[in-house]
């Protein structure tokens, strides 16, 4: 029972660790970090409301963190202010609306498993459905790259220049946001809502120290989200932690090595090249 | 008939492959316009250069030209296609060179992948194929380029990202090429070689081509046409 619940875990684990790494990566090239980083919050906002009315916390999250990426552009252009200033005052507001949302929910609340699991996660909210989803997620957000990867990566390199060849940024951009606010809110299960931007940043950051190509680089973060939440998982499972904490332990452990190891590696190809001038 | 094949039946029957009709053009929450009434045409199969000192609306110009800035007044019409409606089918016959384009030494793009990105982005589907590829090298070779097709494009000098991106433009070999200031980064024998060879070339293989330059005294080897633009106005248009 228990070796069937931590191999799911492991699983689910893995492709949403790799679907976090791969979107923060696209995130982050395309400028949208803290709009990323507001949709977590929106999502963990939505499933503290999903808490107080008795609804399922996937769709509410959801329906927040789509929401959130739906509405910040037209709200920055509205209110005159750039989008990081609206990212960061949702972000708040959120953030406010959540722990209202806690407190006012029936019965134990910060104590609650349920409340929890949406919090700091857990690997016990880990279900056969939940792990079919999470895989049928995966499968359209690869297909969606693959098939218009042309066009994401022109945007990906710069959207104006794009956008002056033909390709319809607007669309492009809102897809790829709407499918990070999916897979984060699966993956707030795993890693917990206050942790969940973690698993989208530090892969993505620790790619960038390692691959010189854009596609070395989603690939890279892919596989390292995918590791770290592996990790951390064997880590919680272990050591009886919160399981969103240790994944983002072993994110940071890998980040550090890497960064250890390529300025090591760097610092070499620069004596080398100093031997091979001096000679 | 294909999407292509219309543009073309188009293009043999168009004069004129741009059209200005009292076009003023205002940035976001600015309250006087950066171009005014301005009023041009632009015959297929030339050269034309826009010259005028900085903040004269020449940028502005292009942009509106393709859509990238919508006039507050007036209409612009590409190859006879009213841009207010079509204009994201028509920039897939256009290629556009940005002025000062310059990207950090960490971007993590290669120069052979931002130039396939030229024909890339006009597909709907699916990956490049070898004769992709082949364009994409040639297209290299043509800007002196090639051999940095592996490098990431982040660690060129600014000359050398403005011939790759001058490459990307060439890549999607199009019927209507917008250059803002392509020779502000390179050296003397390279803004010949464009100016003499390429441009040229280009217009004779049915290419319309619309320059910007601030450098008043810059005038390619062929050049059909003189736009002066001063204040955001037009000031003189002469045939050279």
């Amino acid at each position: 029972m228990i070796s069937t619940l931590l191999l799911n875990s492991i699983i689910a684990g893995f492709i949403a660790g790799s679907l976090c790494g791969c979107t923060g990566t696209i995130c982050g090239r395309m400028r949208l970090s803290t709009i990323a980083f507001t949709m977590a919050h929106a999502a963990l906002a939505g499933s503290a409301l999903s808490l107080l009315l008795g609804w399922n916390y996937l769709i509410t999250g959801m329906l927040f963190a789509v929401f959130t990426a739906i509405i910040l552009g037209p709200l920055s252009d509205i209110l005159r202010i750039s989008l990081d200033t609206a990212s960061m005052t949702l972000f708040s507001i959120y953030n406010a609306l959540t722990f209202i949302f806690l407190i006012m929910s029936p019965g134990p609340t910060l104590s609650s498993e349920k409340v929890g699991g949406i919090l700091w996660g857990s690997i016990l909210a880990i279900t056969p459905t939940y792990l079919i989803i999470l895989i049928t997620i995966s499968i359209i957000y690869v297909m969606v790259l693959q098939i218009f990867w042309g066009r994401i990566s022109s945007i990906l390199f710069d959207p104006r220049l794009a956008e002056a060849e033909g390709v319809n940024v607007k669309f492009y951009t809102y897809t790829l946001l709407i499918l990070a606010g999916m897979i984060v809110v699966f993956t707030l299960k795993i890693t917990g809502g206050f942790l969940v931007f973690s698993l989208l940043f530090i892969p993505s950051a620790t790619s960038i120290q390692i691959s010189r190509s854009l596609r070395g680089m989603i690939l890279t973060s892919s596989i390292i989200g995918g590791l770290s939440s592996t990790i951390g998982i064997l880590m919680s499972f272990i050591l009886n932690l919160p399981v969103g904490s240790c994944i983002v332990i072993g994110a940071a452990t890998i980040f550090a090595a890497t960064s250890i190891a390529s300025s090591i590696i760097r610092s070499r190809v620069i004596e080398g090249e100093g031997i091979e001038v001096g000679s | 008939m294909n999407r292509e094949g219309q543009f073309l039946k188009l293009e043999q029957r168009e004069a004129y492959a741009v059209e200005l009709i009292d076009v003023s053009t205002y940035y976001y929450g600015e309250k006087r316009p950066a171009i005014t009434d301005i009023n041009l045409k632009i015959p297929v199969n030339t050269l034309s250069l826009v010259v005028g000192p900085n903040g004269a609306g020449k940028t502005t110009l292009l942009e509106t030209i393709l859509g990238l800035l919508k006039p507050r007044r007036g209409r612009v019409k590409v190859f006879g296609h009213d841009m207010a409606k079509r204009a994201q089918l028509v920039r897939k016959m256009c290629s556009y060179l940005p002025q000062d384009f310059m990207k950090d030494s960490d971007e993590p793009f290669l120069v052979k992948d931002v130039v396939a990105m030229g024909i890339a982005s006009n597909r709907d589907l699916g990956r490049l194929g070898e004769e992709d590829w082949r364009r994409v090298y040639e297209a290299l070779e043509l800007v002196g380029m090639l051999e940095f097709a592996e490098r990431p494009v982040g660690k060129l000098s600014g000359g050398q990202q403005q011939r790759v991106m001058l490459a990307r433009a060439l890549v999607r070999r199009p019927r209507l090429l917008l250059l803002d200031e392509p020779f502000s980064s390179l050296d003397r024998e390279s803004r010949r070689s464009i100016s003499e060879n390429l441009l040229p070339d280009l217009v004779e293989s049915g290419c319309t081509v619309i320059m910007v330059s601030h450098d008043l005294t810059f005038k390619p080897t062929i050049c059909d046409l003189v736009v002066r633009m001063e204040s955001g106005r037009i000031v003189e248009v002469a045939e050279a």
